[in-house]
């Protein structure tokens, strides 16, 4: 296009190329970063799960002499420095949904759609950035809590736990028990934990796509996570027992286990990696069903 | 060029575009006019792939949008001023956009000095005026400098001077040879930009023209006379074969003659004439005439070309 107006645009660019996942990656870092709401979510992930494994580990450690049995029994010195994930789990519901939903409130998204008319590529670009920005932020937080629940259970009396000790003599113990990260199992029980929250940010982006509206999705996120598991406690045990265990919210606990043995104490855990395979497929169903949408509906 | 064919869309019962098809050329502005809610910014969407259409297609260039490799570098589109997250700095909304097409970052630049925003490029979006926001919503269209151009009421909530501003981009980006499609729901605004007309009411199409021919034929001229013998001119009137009606305050409007030919009936009858004044219905009404019946969608219009 010959113009009078100045223009560095080259009309010859990469005429075998096209606009996709591999442009909409940097256009989409550029709007995530560029929103205030970005910034103080993930500030709430590090500051949260660092603050409350401190709180929980100094108050669990403190009041070890008091507790019983059951307490002591399903303590668990990886899951206690996970505690700020019952916070973030929201935090990351809520800016998943944003990715999309704020597009949808603002009208941006006509423009977005007008600038990759290949409607899947929006999705997998806005999941991809979403996911390696929330996988950072939450592992690089999974691990410094540990690291600060280890030096706060440590400081408070606790004692070094021997690889393989039992839940019996865990009830016996006298002070409250500490594993290291270089024992089994430790680290990618802390990795778990984080990824669970990952992929709850990706669950509530396909969710984002589906509803479309800000509100509504932070609504059926939160209903999810915190209201039908209160539901299911109203039902018979014995239709509870079978569906509890597939609760998004008791998946995130398996998945923060080390082993079933700590687990399975309640019986309504599944294993750890058989936990995280249920989350990736509803993660899964979440955005395919979202991204057909997407795909479907007019912008 | 933009080239719709048998364009329809319906949503439920609604049916918002009702078989439109009309070409767009190049190196012109063409208005695209009609009342609001008659179905411009749906067809706008459509053009842009944004909505599906129920039946029909659209092509630019030929090819659906949807086949477009760097559409941004081919088409630009002004739809929503305001869609734009209002935390979000003008330059970071800009250059979201040029990155998704590849576009140079410097490019961002050059856009923000054009339409005059380089100063506030780090303000907020939601601290802009409406104005500034048509600006900002006009520099993003033209990012990828693109052959096409899409401006949806690109003059709302705009001073007298961005009117200006505005009408003079869309004649000069039409003067470089682009294709520039402008709707409006305001003729006056056609009348002063627009070389060749869309036209559509109720979703369908009521005119495919140029703006001159739009005017001409449907314009009927009205010659404004004041005599002090009605009765004598409305025989020589009539004799002359126009028709001739009382306006307000002694006024007699006559139609069907043109202004010379009551002056010389009014002379062959030696009738006194104390005012003899062509008058042309505005454009305006002109466009609320064709665009207020129901009756006159359905059929098509003298100047309807199809």
């Amino acid at each position: 296009m010959s113009s009078t107006l100045p223009t560095s645009v080259d009309h010859n660019f990469d005429v075998t190329g096209r606009a996709g996942v591999r442009t909409l990656l940097a256009s989409e870092w550029t709007k995530l970063r560029s929103v205030r709401s970005t910034w103080i979510s993930l500030a709430v992930i590090v500051v949260g799960g660092i603050g409350f494994a401190a709180l929980f580990s100094w108050v669990f450690a403190n009041h070890w002499a008091q507790s019983g049995v059951a307490d002591r029994a399903q303590f668990d010195p990886v899951r206690i420095s996970q505690a700020g994930s019952f916070v973030t789990e929201i935090v990351v519901g809520v800016l998943g949904a944003l990715v999309i939903t704020s597009e949808y409130s603002t009208g941006s998204i006509r423009t977005t759609v007008a600038s990759v008319p290949h409607r899947p590529a929006i999705a997998v670009a806005k999941g991809l950035i979403l996911a390696v920005s929330l996988f950072v932020v939450t592992q690089i937080t999974a691990f410094i809590s540990f690291f600060v629940s280890e030096a706060v259970l440590l400081a408070s009396g606790g004692h070094q736990v021997p690889v393989g000790e039992t839940i019996a003599q865990q009830i016996r113990s006298t002070s409250v028990p500490v594993v290291s990260i270089s024992q089994a199992g430790v680290a990618p029980a802390i990795f778990r934990a984080a990824l669970f929250l990952t992929l709850m940010g990706l669950l509530s982006l396909g969710f984002g796509l589906i509803v479309r509206n800000t509100a509504g999705t932070i609504a059926l996120f939160v209903v999810l996570i915190l209201v039908v598991p209160l539901l299911i406690q109203l039902l018979p045990s014995s239709i509870r027992d079978h569906i509890q265990p597939y609760l998004p919210s008791n998946l995130g606990t398996a998945m923060a286990s080390q082993t079933s043995q700590h687990t399975d104490f309640a019986g309504t855990l599944l294993a750890p990696w058989i936990a995280s395979i249920w989350v990736v497929a509803y993660v899964a169903i979440s955005l395919v069903a979202g991204t057909v949408l997407l795909s479907r509906r007019d912008a | 060029m933009i080239t719709a064919h048998s364009l329809s869309k319906s949503y439920g019962s609604t049916l918002a575009v009702n078989d439109l098809s009309f070409e767009v050329r190049e190196g012109v502005v063409t208005g695209f006019l009609g009342p609001n809610g008659s179905g411009k910014s749906t067809t706008m969407r459509m053009i842009l792939g944004l909505d599906h259409p129920s039946k029909g297609s659209v092509t630019i260039g030929g090819r659906a949008y949807h086949d477009l490799r760097w559409p941004l570098r081919e088409v630009g589109a002004l739809i929503d001023a305001k869609a734009v997250h209002p935390g979000r700095s003008a330059r970071n909304h800009l250059l979201s956009v040029a990155q998704s097409n590849s576009i140079p970052t410097k490019r961002v630049d050059e856009v923000l000095e054009l339409v005059g925003l380089a100063a506030v490029a780090k303000k907020k979006v939601g601290k802009f005026s409406l104005g500034m926001g048509q600006r900002l919503g006009i520099a993003g269209a033209l990012l990828g400098d693109p052959g096409v151009l899409l401006f949806d009421e690109p003059i709302n909530g705009l001073d007298p001077e961005g009117i200006l501003w505005v009408r003079n981009l869309l004649k000069q980006l039409a003067t470089e040879g682009r294709t520039i499609f402008y709707s409006s729901h305001l003729m006056s605004e056609m009348s002063q930009t627009a070389t060749d007309l869309v036209v559509i009411g109720k979703g369908s199409l009521i005119a495919d023209t140029t703006v001159d021919n739009f005017i001409e034929s449907h314009t009927v001229a009205t010659v404004s006379v004041r005599t002090p013998d009605p009765a004598g001119l409305r025989a020589a009137v009539e004799r002359a074969g126009g028709q001739i009606e009382a306006g307000d305050d002694g006024e007699l409007l006559v139609t069907g003659i043109d202004a010379a030919s009551v002056g010389d009936a009014a002379h062959g009858a030696q009738v006194a004439l104390h005012e003899l004044t062509p008058v042309k219905a505005s454009l305006e009404e002109v466009f609320m005439e064709l665009t207020s019946s129901s009756a006159e969608y359905q059929s098509g219009l003298p100047g309807a070309s199809s």
